[in-house]
């Protein structure tokens, strides 16, 4: 999506504008195809399923913001995704913490509130929080939600990159309804308009990240100021014969944006690198030790980072068969190389993504690599069960 | 700087003169303070404890009402300060209420479970049917946690005024309304008199005073908390914003109501992969 990764759609014109003074990853994995198996791994340097299958965060796993605040260091999360919201156990250790649970929505059919709000709650705690004498070094996590379904951007990002887009937003909300909701792909244009507006709300977002870098700047604490720009998982456009992102591995949900901004550090690294990472990088950044729970390792300085691999996995909800199910899938790259595991119905998949970006010519049966990828993957499966 | 020091000492100055002229026209037995935790309860028997302090009487005796849905913030806040100014504190709580609900909010309780006098109350406040939610700011929940506690305070410890901590501007009060309100008696309601001192402070002169006067409030109005009720009905202004450095100005002091889970579960829902 970004411009810097080689999409020319001009989405992302100030994210890109960042890439002199960033470290940018080009080969970053997610470690989960959704939020609830994503985050586990951005704040928590850890996987899903580690604690096997309990409703929220597991309590014993430690957060990024529990670790920063018994070192001292103050700590404030924005954002508005009910799935990283108090009531899932996410608040922990957070000095300020707003998940937008207690406001009303503009639209609720949104389910969350948009970006500018977002901003507007960080520049109020900000400018109060640079004010206070002998005031700790900061961690901030903001997470805007506008680049989800239901796909209902604004006439002002419309315009900006895709004027042709004529519907008004209760027409995107019946499209979200009818065919993104049903995963019906059977309609090329439908999918191709419902991929339009996505697009709409990536140059949306990158102008909430262009306002919150001003405001930064405003106060005077950019430039002393590090920041991570990455996404929790992508979504679907009949790539893999769905939409959104439901449990499925392949790159267009797994691969996600990663750069470092103003960490003194700044060029291309082409390692294949995962979400598990941030933590233990936040933790080098702040001067910290690295902590016993976080799985992944610090990427800074990106000359001593040694790859291992990425994993990740999700819960399939559906069976083939039809009806509801609860069977997990894996997977483990190395490499070019991507395997994937579906306890329904146990299949094996293995993709050459030097060959093979799309993912589409399963070679799990013909490949000699099949077995030791195997191998790497199958302690994880089902792990929690002894 | 020096000048906001001196409005804020002539507003104190004011209320002073309300308080002595309570002290002058009621017994310090008769006497009573209300105290929430919250910055106007907490501001007024902070005056009034000066006032003592000053004039070598002991501070009036104090009650609160534990509405059972409460921030522990304030507990420890309250229980701090109980001890630390020695306040004569009586804690008031509507036990028939809480065990009727299981003790648990939002369970539902059957009127015909409550004490007489409860299901009384009930009948005065024209309520009619046989059940309702156990919620500490719900029509009925804070008429049986608050006010008929309240009352029953008076009654028991046979209060003829009791000091308030009620601000002109929050409650929108007349602008005539008056430092010392009587209220005659009534069905399960007994006569005192109401004596508001800080009546004249605004959001504003509260905050300042505080500051200049460096007096003590509950560590949640740092973290954003504007107005304090009980927990499931309080929700944060503005995030790590203290209240003092909010837009008192132009926006409301009154927090809106926490989103309760079903709300949640709603948005989860409306994400689409539920």
């Amino acid at each position: 999506m970004f411009g810097l990764y080689g999409n020319n759609r001009g989405l992302t014109p100030f994210v890109d504008s960042l890439k002199d003074r960033s470290m940018v990853f080009t080969r970053s994995q997610s470690a989960g195809p959704y939020t609830q198996a994503s985050f586990p791994a951005i704040l928590c340097s850890g996987y899903y399923l580690d604690y096997g299958k309990p409703e929220g965060l597991a309590p014993q796993r430690p957060i990024i913001s529990e670790v920063l605040q018994k070192a001292g260091i103050y700590t404030a999360g924005f954002h508005s995704n009910p799935y990283c919201s108090s009531v899932l156990g996410w608040d922990r250790g957070w000095d300020v913490f707003y998940d937008s649970l207690d406001d009303d929505l503009e639209d609720e059919r949104l389910s969350y509130v948009r970006g500018h709000t977002i901003n507007a709650k960080v520049v109020q705690w900000l400018s109060s929080y640079v004010k206070k004498k002998d005031r700790a070094p900061f961690f901030l996590w903001i997470h805007y939600m506008d680049v989800h379904e239901p796909y209902m951007p604004e006439r002002s990002y419309i315009d900006m990159v895709d004027p042709g887009i004529k519907i008004s937003q209760d027409e995107m909300y019946t499209l979200f309804e009818d065919t993104l909701l049903k995963r019906d792909v059977s309609d090329p244009a439908r999918v191709a308009l419902l991929k339009r507006l996505y697009d709409v709300h990536v140059r949306e977002v990158d102008s909430y990240v262009q306002s919150l870098f001003k405001s930064l700047a405003d106060l005077d604490i950019l430039d002393s100021s590090t920041v991570i720009i990455t996404s929790d998982h992508g979504d679907e456009f009949n790539e893999h014969g769905g939409l959104s992102h439901d449990d499925k591995l392949y790159s267009e949900l797994i691969d996600v944006p990663l750069l470092i901004y103003g960490a003194g550090s700044n060029g291309v690294c082409s390692k294949l690198v995962s979400s598990l990472d941030i933590p233990p990088t936040i933790l080098h950044l702040f001067g910290l030790e690295p902590a016993a729970s976080f799985q992944g390792r610090s990427l800074l300085p990106v000359g001593a980072y040694v790859e291992k691999g990425a994993f990740g996995e999700a819960i399939d909800n559906k069976s083939v068969k039809g009806g509801d199910i609860n069977k997990d899938v894996y997977f483990c790259r190395e490499g070019d190389l991507k395997l994937i595991y579906r306890a329904d119905p146990d299949r094996w998949e293995l993709y050459d993504l030097k060959d093979d970006p799309g993912e589409l010519h399963d070679i799990a049966q013909s490949s000699k690599e099949t077995g030791r990828l195997q191998s790497r993957l199958k302690p994880r499966i089902k792990r929690w069960i002894k | 700087m020096a000048s906001m020091e001196k409005e804020c000492a002539g507003l104190i100055d004011k209320s002073k003169a309300v308080v002595r002229e309570s002290f002058g026209k009621f017994k310090l037995d008769d006497l009573a303070i209300t105290w929430t935790g919250g910055k106007d309860s907490t501001l007024a028997l902070w005056i009034i404890r000066q006032v003592c302090q000053e004039d070598k009487i002991k501070v009036p005796k104090v009650m609160t009402i534990d509405e059972f849905d409460t921030f522990d913030e304030i507990h420890d806040f309250m229980d701090r300060y109980a001890t630390e100014w020695k306040l004569d504190l009586t804690w008031m709580r509507n036990n028939d209420v809480i065990k009727a609900a299981g003790g648990k909010l939002n369970n539902i309780v059957k009127v015909k479970d409550l004490n007489e006098r409860n299901q009384a109350e009930l009948k005065r406040i024209d309520y009619k049917e046989d059940t309702f939610p156990f919620e500490a700011e719900s029509y009925t929940g804070n008429h049986l946690m608050k006010t008929v506690m309240f009352n029953m305070y008076i009654e028991q410890y046979g209060v003829k005024a009791i000091f308030q901590g009620l601000r002109r501007d929050e409650q929108n009060a007349r602008a005539e309304d008056d430092y010392f309100e009587k209220k005659e008696a009534a069905h399960l309601i007994p006569e005192h008199v109401r004596i508001k001192p800080i009546l004249h402070f605004t959001e504003r002169d509260l905050w300042n005073t505080y500051q200049v006067f460096k007096i003590p409030y509950c560590i949640l109005y740092e973290k954003g908390y504007r107005s304090l009720g009980a927990k499931t009905t309080s929700a944060i202004a503005a995030p790590g914003v203290p209240a003092w450095e909010q837009d008192l100005e132009h926006t409301t002091e009154r927090a809106g109501r926490r989103q309760d889970k079903e709300k949640m579960m709603k948005r989860l829902r409306g994400l689409g992969y539920m």
